[in-house]
């Protein structure tokens, strides 16, 4: 019974940061027609802003926080103008391997610069844990979960209830009928990939303070786990990327604890292909690609 | 720098890639691209494996019969994804060679997770360069004779092929057999030149790979995704000596690609726009006319108006 709180506890914080970087990915892929393979990477470049932040301007967390999110916007905002734009109404597997050569090009790059290997991470928030009986919960993990509750709120409430948000629905509708009624496709997709870099770059400050570390290579962790979401999902409600990623932390974690964790990477797929078999639109539809 | 020692693999490896981008490329003739290479090349690879390391086979029927489980398998694929939507195909191909993946990875005769090991070394540069030549000489009748052509009336419009008397049932699913036959006897010469098999390599990942080389070279020529191959597999390991630069520069160049010539390296010209431009260099006045001459660039399948 511990073991099973245990791992649902530890399954949703891990969730959390899946439906933070999958939710970027197919906001990504709704306005700007592009698998943006770019963007697991994106998530790595804002960690290690947050790191260099820790290291040379100041240990508090804010700071940290903010060039995260500022580190990944700025890769963003250039790799919307240099290659999603020029790429938007080509072949999905035109576009996916330009972003893919960007990929290669941020992980390796970051590997030279840095370091190939695991870089520790500035204690920038004093790890506590807390726990009664057998369950325990650290302080850093609220504050990885706390952060991606608020993030993904906070999209939600983009997508619902602002001037722009409508825009991107509208644009994921029909570009071409959006475009008509005076909707600035560029702008808006410009927008929307600077706020989902935004985005992971603050999840990716709170993994590197969980994990302790970071990486080069953690993108590739990420990048095909949120396009399995987003499939298994389907791009037509946001809220159903963010519930698929929850439920995939989870049903991951539970494997770990009950079977093994050589297993725990096939979860994704094995849910991507019976999904897939029965509802070829995701979960909750999908638009018209 | 350039001793035989140091190309040799390099030759190896660059024609095995131009072998499997080859196969790739027949799958793909009539609109199919398979994210499933690395798992085909894979079953292909397990297949002979087993045969020449558990039961001794020689080489050669080794690898015929890796070629054959090719073939049926690829038929199969086809035969699930062949009314399938061209996205959704994409995706089916791609959770296949996951599966494929977790299974060889779950089976213990074939080594799991700690990869296939023993196998015989019975590749060499020789033995590659005459398999690449059969492959290359297949793909290339494959693609100049009736069949190649109707496979690319499939690509360009399945219903216009379908009213004009092609099968295009039967046209995929020949293109992905006998793309998939050359793969699965690619893969098997691999796996007898590296000696290990990894369940992971059979994933999606290294089906991108070939995925990259065709786009890059261009897919609508036979030549373009050879090309490809040899480029990108030959130019990380010229450069080795920047070894911290050269997978940066590697995704440089494919992004370069992608943004300046967007239909691969080669493209086949078309005939009209190049008779077209060809009439203007000369100053001839007016443009010869070319009725009906179809621009063949990815998504501008428009008809040029005469002018």
């Amino acid at each position: 019974m511990t073991l099973l709180l245990q791992q649902l506890l530890n399954g949703l914080i891990i969730g959390s940061t899946y439906a933070v970087v999958a939710l970027g990915f197919s906001l990504v892929f709704t306005v700007a027609r592009v698998i943006n393979f770019a963007h697991p990477d994106i998530f790595m470049v804002g960690m290690f802003a947050g790191l260099l932040a820790g290291a040379h301007i100041s240990q508090n967390f804010i700071v940290v926080l903010v060039a995260g999110a500022l580190g990944a916007a700025a890769v963003g905002y250039g790799l919307e103008r240099v290659v999603l734009r020029p790429l938007r109404s080509r072949d999905v597997l035109m576009t996916l391997m330009g972003t893919l050569g960007v990929a290669i090009m941020l992980q390796n790059g970051m590997a030279a610069l840095m370091s190939p290997d695991p870089v520790a991470y500035p204690r920038v928030v004093p790890n506590v844990a807390f726990g009664t009986g057998d369950i325990s919960i650290s302080s850093l993990q609220v504050v990885n979960f706390g952060l991606s509750v608020v993030m993904l709120a906070a999209a939600s409430f983009y997508v619902r209830r602002t001037r722009y948000g409508r825009a991107t629905r509208a644009i994921a509708e029909r570009p071409d009928v959006a475009a008509a009624f005076g909707v600035d496709v560029n702008r808006v997709s410009q927008i929307t990939v600077v706020l989902a870099s935004g985005m992971a770059g603050v999840a990716a400050v709170s993994v590197g303070l969980l994990y302790g570390s970071a990486w080069a290579f953690v993108g590739l962790l990420y990048g095909l786990k949120s396009f399995v979401c987003m499939l298994v999902a389907g791009n037509r409600y946001f809220d159903g990327v963010m519930l698929v990623a929850l439920t995939l932390g989870v049903l991951e974690a539970l494997v770990t604890g009950y079977f093994s964790s050589s297993l725990r990477d096939a979860v994704a797929f094995f849910v991507l292909i019976v999904v897939l078999y029965f509802r070829p639109d995701g979960l909750f539809g999908s638009y018209a690609v | 720098m350039l001793s035989f020692a140091f190309w040799e693999p390099v030759a190896i490896f660059t024609l095995l890639n131009v072998i499997l981008v080859t196969g790739l490329y027949v799958t793909a003739l009539s609109g199919q691209l398979s994210l499933a290479t690395a798992a085909i090349a894979g079953i292909g690879a397990y297949a002979a494996a087993v045969l020449t390391t558990n039961f001794n086979w020689p080489f050669v029927p080794a690898v015929a019969v890796a070629v054959v489980s090719g073939a049926i398998v690829g038929a199969g694929i086809a035969t699930v994804t062949v009314k399938m939507r061209d996205f959704i195909l994409k995706l089916t191909t791609l959770a296949f060679g996951e599966a494929v993946s977790v299974i060889a990875f779950n089976i213990e005769y074939i080594g799991g997770a700690n990869s296939f090991t023993g196998i015989p070394l019975y590749t060499n540069l020789k033995v590659v360069l005459i398999a690449t030549i059969i492959a290359l000489y297949v793909a290339w009748r494959f693609d100049g004779s009736r069949l190649g052509l109707a496979a690319r009336a499939v690509r360009d419009d399945p219903l216009a092929a379908a009213a004009t008397g092609v099968s295009v049932r039967a046209s995929r699913t020949l293109t992905f057999a006998l793309g998939s036959a050359l793969i699965g006897g690619g893969g098997a010469i691999q796996a007898h030149y590296v000696l290990t098999l990894n369940p992971q390599e059979l994933g999606f990942f290294n089906s991108l790979t070939y995925i990259i080389f065709l786009l890059f070279g261009g897919m609508h020529v036979l030549w373009g995704p050879v090309l490809g191959a040899i480029i990108l597999t030959a130019i990380p390991e010229l450069i080795r000596f920047a070894s911290q630069y050269r997978l940066i520069l590697y995704g440089l160049v494919i992004v370069v690609v992608v943004l300046f010539r967007p239909e691969g390296l080669l493209t086949r010209t078309p005939t009209g726009a190049g008779r077209r431009r060809l009439a203007r260099l000369l100053r001839l006045g007016r443009a010869l006319p070319t009725p009906g001459a179809v621009d063949e660039r990815a998504g501008a399948d428009r008809v040029d108006a005469p002018r």
